[in-house]
């Protein structure tokens, strides 16, 4: 296997309405960006794969429709779906065709325009024998979880609501970013509208139309292609077993999340991930979740999620910034999310991460949360 | 520039449901509940599947279920969600649980009555309220309520 690395991301600004492009439009505005970053033309494109949920859409084969837009015409294009993980999981089959040998240079585009469709419409559409006569999406979906997590481990609300206040103060440097308020405040999240006990409206993530893009390169070619490329030292994707009910306390024991990370880890020779790690883009669907995940990713000991927020710990300026792009709480485009985590982790590692960059990242974590069945895992460093 | 297609679909589909889960669905006409239980683990699976996920073995050895259990996890749901059974927004305010039953190990997503919402805690023992017409799919039990 050859080594692999990003030398170029590309994204779109993210927002409630992009009624100035089609969806090709919007693919091509990433994909752009991405090539222009890497200073390449798409000519030295060997592959494009591309990421997103279409029944949110409901526009089929979208592979199809805007894969021109990728300047996929006359190469190999693919696409994938797995829910929240579907970007992280197109970026790890982009590292493993790069990886084997089969290609040079690959393009990878994840989008999504929830306000052309309709995504609860997607989401109901579920186990048509076992769940879909029970219609509470994903957001009843999370809450339920949450009473497991909050039961147990005792985390407040207004533990929940700094981790909103962080990812939106995030975003307001980050020009891409959906939900910039640099002002907010753990009142206001707390004295929001109640969505599903105990998820109030400021903890959720938004939806967004919006798409990005990596440009991925083999070992030869990415150091040509990019002073400071972004290796990718570990690439992890888990699938686990398909109802709600299956898992008991699914989001404290995370299973899926927990052994692709510490899989990750092994591979990338990390030990304490707190302090080994710079920089972390976690994809974080609800504020509650992103407290989980610290625990999950083994940034604290079980339990210490909240100390972690109270302590500013993952702040910009903290031990291990944790989203200093604003995640998925502040852009939500599904089919891109995922591809956000790790063109944000590349730019830390790249130096281009503008005025959210962390100094110093020579390696930073990127995560994916699919439905409750998927995981992915990477781990990108400056060395190799 | 953004253009509107007004589209509008009624549509209707045929799943096959597989032997184990026919064999629920049949169970549902009699207020009957079964699990499937893996012989290698022994975690009793609710819906019944043909293979354990954790030990890929086949199962085969069906489990008596009780139509009440206890709650694993509880919420209100406050915004109006799509059913995906009417297509409908279901109205507001609604509880949503996992009740572990008796017999299974895993937990079941349903209703929960919300009339003793101040009951709503994990651990809370709830029943099954069952449709007086049964037509053998999951929503012949309407919800659960709080045992009192």
């Amino acid at each position: 296997m050859r080594r692999v690395a990003i030398v170029g991301t590309g994204q779109t600004r993210h927002a409630r309405r992009r009624d100035d492009v089609s969806q090709p439009e919007l693919v091509r505005e990433a994909a752009t960006a991405a090539l222009r970053d890497a200073g390449i033309g798409p000519g030295r494109l060997d592959a494009v794969l591309l990421s997103n949920m279409e029944l949110f859409e409901g526009r089929v084969m979208p592979e199809l429709w805007v894969g021109e837009g990728a300047f996929a015409g006359g190469l190999p294009c693919m696409k994938i779906a797995t829910g929240g993980t579907s970007g992280t999981s197109t970026a790890i089959a982009a590292f493993h065709q790069v990886a084997s040998g089969l290609f040079d240079v690959a393009l990878v585009v994840g989008f999504e325009k929830h306000s052309e469709g309709h995504t609860q419409t997607g989401m109901a559409l579920t186990d048509p024998f076992w769940d879909r006569g029970v219609a509470s999406g994903a957001l009843g979906n999370f809450a339920l979880s949450i009473s497991q997590y909050v039961a147990e481990r005792g985390v407040t609300p207004e533990q929940a609501a700094r981790v909103a206040v962080k990812a939106r103060r995030n975003a307001a440097l980050n020009p891409y970013a959906h939900l910039r308020m640099a002002d907010l405040t753990v009142d206001d999240v707390l004295e929001s509208r109640m969505l599903a006990e105990p998820i109030r409206l400021l903890d959720m993530c938004p939806q967004s139309d919006g798409a990005c893009a990596l440009v991925v390169a083999a070992e030869g070619v990415a150091q040509r292609l990019c002073p400071r490329p972004a290796w990718v030292r570990a690439a992890v994707t888990r699938h686990d077993q398909p109802y709600l009910g299956d898992h008991d306390r699914r989001l404290l024991t995370m299973r899926s999340l927990r052994d692709a990370a510490k899989t990750a880890y092994a591979q990338a020779g990390v030990s304490d991930p707190l302090t080994d790690l710079d920089v972390a883009e976690i994809y974080e669907p609800v504020t509650y979740a992103e407290l989980a995940w610290y625990e999950a990713l083994g940034f604290c000991p079980e339990g210490e999620a909240g100390r972690l927020i109270d302590e500013g710990v993952t702040e910009l300026g903290g031990q291990l910034p944790v989203n200093p792009s604003g995640g998925v709480l502040s852009s939500n485009p599904v089919g891109a999310s995922g591809v956000i985590r790790v063109a944000e982790a590349a730019r830390q590692i790249h130096g281009r991460a503008g005025a959210h960059q962390v100094p110093d990242v020579d390696l930073a974590l990127a995560t994916g949360y699919g439905v409750y069945s998927w995981a992915d895992a990477i781990v990108l460093g400056a060395a190799a | 520039m953004s253009v509107t297609v007004p589209i509008a679909m009624d549509l209707s589909w045929r799943y096959a449901s597989g032997a184990a889960l026919a064999r629920f669905c049949a169970g549902l006409r009699e207020r009957r509940l079964e699990a499937l239980q893996c012989d290698s683990c022994g975690r009793r699976y609710l819906p019944p599947r043909p293979v354990c996920g954790d030990c890929r073995r086949p199962m085969e050895r069906w489990a008596p279920v009780r139509d009440e259990g206890a709650l694993a996890a509880w919420t209100i749901v406050h915004v109006p969600i799509l059913d995906g059974r009417t297509g409908l927004p279901r109205p507001t305010p609604y509880g949503m649980g996992l009740v572990h039953l008796d017999g299974a190990d895993t937990t079941v997503n349903h209703y929960v009555e919300l009339a003793g919402a101040t009951e709503l805690r994990i651990g809370a023992r709830v029943r099954a309220v069952w449709r007086t017409e049964l037509r053998g799919a999951m929503d012949d039990i309407e919800h659960f309520e709080v045992i009192r």
